[in-house]
C-alpha cells in the first residue's frame, strides 16, 4: 500500500476514534473500549511489522508487552522512578530483551522461530512467579498492586480519569503509528520485505540479514514494551494473567482480521476485534468460540483481511501478466 | 580480479567442490560448465559467502574468505540465481532500488537505478509488482537489481534455463551488453553449450567438484574428457 493511502486510512480511523470521546465520555465502558483499541492497535501493528513485513514468525509479542508492563511497574514501585520515565525505560529494557531473543532466531527459519519465541513467553510466567522474579520485585503469584499512574507536570493520568488518559494514549498511538509508517516506507521497510521474500537474494544485493532482523526485533519490542508500560500505569495492577492464551489469541485475531502484512489493516482489525470482544462478553465461554469462528470465516473468505476487501473494491479490475519488452 | 585457490567444500563425505583453483581476469566473460551436480552452483555459493569452505578466495587482491554475503556484495561481486529469486512484495522499481541502496557501499543513486531498469528493458514494468513478470522478465529483474549494486563482477547462474529460442537470443544480447557496454566482468554458468561458447572465453569445465579443463571454446569442445563427461564413454554403449 502506498504511503498516501496508509496515511489516509490511519487519519480516518484515528480521527474517528479521536472525536468519539466528545460523544461517549460519560460512558466508562465506551471509554475503556476506545482506550484498549488504541493500545492493542499499536501492539498488534508491531506484531504485524515483525511477522507480516519482516516475515519473522515471532510469537513472543505478548511476552514483550508483559515485560514492558513489569519493567515499568517494578521501576516505579520498587525503585521510585517517576512513571513517565519508567515507561520509556521499560521500552528500552524490552528492546534489549527483544534483541537478545532475536539473536538465536537469526539462525532459524519460520516455524522454529515461532517455537523459540513462544517458549520464551511460556518461560516468562514461571520466571515472574518464581524466586528470581520475586527478587527483582515481580510480586510472585500475587503480582504488583498499586502501580502509580503517570504524572505529567503534576497532572495524574489514571483509570479514574478516563478521558485524559485516552488522549495520552491517543498521542502516543499517533506518534508510534507515524514511526511505523516511516519505517515501512523507508529503505528499512523495503529491506524487511526483501528479507521476507528472498533472504538469499537480498543478501546478494548487500542487505545485512543480521542487522535488519535484529533491528525489527528491537523496534517492535521497544514500542510493544512502551505500550505494555502505558497499560500498567492505566490499570494500576499487574499479574501474570496478562500472559494468558486469551490475550495471545485475541491479538492474533486482530492481525488476521486486519490482514497479515497489510498495514494499516491491523488497526481496523484491532477496532473490530476489541469491540466484538467487549460486545460478546455477556456470552461467557462462548465468546472465544464465536471469535474463533470469525477467524475461520475471515481466513477462508478474506485471506488478506478487511484490507483485502477494501482493495478488492478499489483496485483496477484487470491485471495483465507482463513480460519485459524487447531488448533495445 | 577473482582468484580461487584450492577451495574445497564437503557436505558430509561428499566433496561438492574439490581442491578447485581458477582465476577470472578483469573484462572477461568467464564460463563455467559441467554436468548436473558437478558443483557449479555450490561454487557460486562459496564465492558469494553462503557457505564456509577450505581454501582461499581473493577479489581485487583482497582476501574475501569467510566474509558474509552482504559484505561481498558491497565489495563488488553480485549474482543471480538459477531459479529466479524475486521480491514478490516489491515493485520492479523498488527491487532495483534495493540493489542501488544496499550495494555500492550504501551510496544511493536513483538515477543509476533508473538506468539499470532501462538497460534491462523493464521501463514499462517499473511500477508493476514483480510477480506479474514472466520468466524472462524475472531473470532480467534479477540482473537489473544485481547491476544496480554497481558490481565489478556479475555472476549469472544458468540465465537461459527455461527460455525459448527468441528469449535466449535476447538474454545473450543482454549479457554481451553488460560486458561490453558497462565494462563489467561476467561469470556465467550455463548448460546450453552453444550459448556458452558464443559468450564466454575462457570456459572452466568441472565434474564432481574438480576441474576437467579450462580453455577457449574451441579447446573445451574438442577435449575428450569434456565430451566424455557430457556424452558418456563411447565404450559404454
Amino acid at each position: 500500500m502506498k504511503a498516501k493511502s496508509m496515511i489516509k486510512i490511519l487519519a480516518l480511523t484515528y480521527g474517528l476514534i479521536g472525536i468519539l470521546p466528545i460523544f461517549v465520555s460519560d460512558s466508562s465502558i465506551m471509554m475503556r473500549i476506545l482506550t484498549m483499541i488504541l493500545i492493542w492497535s499499536v501492539v498488534a501493528s508491531c506484531w504485524d511489522l515483525i511477522m507480516g513485513y519482516a516475515g519473522i514468525f515471532s510469537f513472543g509479542q505478548v511476552a514483550f508487552y508483559v515485560i514492558g508492563a513489569y519493567s515499568s511497574a517494578i521501576l516505579s514501585v520498587s525503585w521510585n522512578v517517576p512513571p513517565i520515565i519508567a515507561v520509556f525505560m521499560a521500552g528500552i529494557i524490552t528492546a534489549i530483551i527483544g534483541v537478545l531473543v532475536g539473536l538465536p532466531c537469526l539462525k532459524l527459519a519460520g516455524p522454529y522461530i515461532a517455537l523459540v519465541t513462544f517458549a520464551f513467553q511460556l518461560a516468562l510466567e514461571p520466571f515472574l512467579k518464581g524466586p528470581l522474579g520475586k527478587a527483582i520485585g515481580s510480586g510472585g503469584s500475587r503480582g504488583i498492586i498499586s502501580v502509580p499512574p503517570i504524572e505529567i507536570f503534576g497532572y495524574s493520568f489514571s483509570s479514574s480519569e478516563l478521558v485524559p488518559f485516552f488522549y495520552l494514549a491517543f498521542i502516543m498511538t499517533l506518534i508510534c503509528s507515524a514511526i511505523i509508517v516511516v519505517i515501512l516506507k523507508s529503505h528499512w521497510g523495503t529491506a524487511f520485505l526483501a528479507l521476507k521474500d528472498s533472504e538469499d537474494f537480498a543478501a546478494s544485493l548487500g542487505v545485512s540479514a543480521f542487522k535488519y532482523k535484529l533491528l525489527v526485533f528491537g523496534i517492535t519490542s521497544f514500542i510493544t514494551g512502551l505500550f505494555g508500560a502505558l497499560y500498567v500505569h492505566y490499570v494500576g495492577i499487574l499479574s501474570t494473567r496478562m500472559l494468558s492464551m486469551e490475550v495471545f489469541t485475541v491479538l492474533l485475531i486482530m492481525i488476521v482480521v486486519g490482514g497479515i502484512g497489510q498495514y494499516p489493516g491491523v488497526v481496523l482489525g484491532a477496532m473490530v476485534t476489541v469491540t466484538m470482544n467487549e460486545l460478546l462478553r455477556p456470552m461467557g465461554i462462548y465468546r472465544l468460540l464465536i471469535m474463533g469462528g470469525m477467524v475461520v470465516v475471515v481466513v477462508l473468505l478474506l485471506p488478506d483481511g478487511v484490507t483485502g476487501l477494501i482493495r478488492k473494491f478499489t483496485a483496477p479490475k484487470f491485471r495483465r501478466k507482463t513480460g519485459a519488452g524487447s531488448l533495445r | 580480479m577473482l582468484k580461487a585457490i584450492n577451495i574445497t567444500k564437503k557436505f558430509g563425505a561428499l566433496a561438492a567442490v574439490d581442491d578447485l583453483s581458477f582465476e577470472v581476469e578483469a573484462g572477461q566473460v568467464f564460463g563455467i560448465a559441467g554436468p548436473n551436480g558437478a558443483g557449479k552452483s555450490t561454487l557460486y555459493n562459496l564465492i558469494t559467502g553462503f557457505y564456509k569452505y577450505e581454501g582461499k578466495i581473493e577479489f581485487d587482491g583482497k582476501d574475501i574468505t569467510g566474509l558474509p554475503t552482504h559484505k561481498i556484495a558491497r565489495l563488488g561481486i553480485s549474482r543471480t540465481f538459477q531459479i529466479p529469486h524475486i521480491f514478490e512484495s516489491l515493485t520492479v522499481e523498488e527491487s532495483v532500488n534495493l540493489g542501488c541502496r544496499f550495494g555500492n557501499s550504501g551510496k544511493y543513486d536513483p538515477g543509476y537505478s533508473d538506468e539499470m531498469i532501462s538497460f534491462a528493458s523493464l521501463t514499462q514494468e517499473r511500477g508493476n509488482k514483480t510477480d506479474l513478470l514472466n520468466l524472462l522478465g524475472k531473470k532480467r529483474l534479477m540482473i537489473a537489481s544485481a547491476l544496480a549494486t554497481k558490481p565489478k563482477i556479475l555472476m549469472v547462474d544458468e540465465p537461459m534455463a527455461g527460455l525459448n529460442a527468441i528469449e535466449i537470443q535476447q538474454m545473450t544480447q543482454l549479457i554481451k551488453k553488460i560486458n561490453q557496454d558497462l565494462n563489467i566482468t561476467v561469470v556465467i554458468i550455463e548448460h546450453f553449450m552453444k550459448v556458452l561458447t558464443e559468450l564466454a572465453n575462457p570456459i572452466l569445465v568441472i565434474q564432481n567438484g574438480s576441474e576437467i579443463c579450462t580453455g577457449t571454446p574451441e579447446q573445451i569442445t574438442c577435449n575428450s574428457e569434456v565430451i566424455e563427461c557430457y556424452l558418456g564413454d563411447s565404450h559404454d554403449a
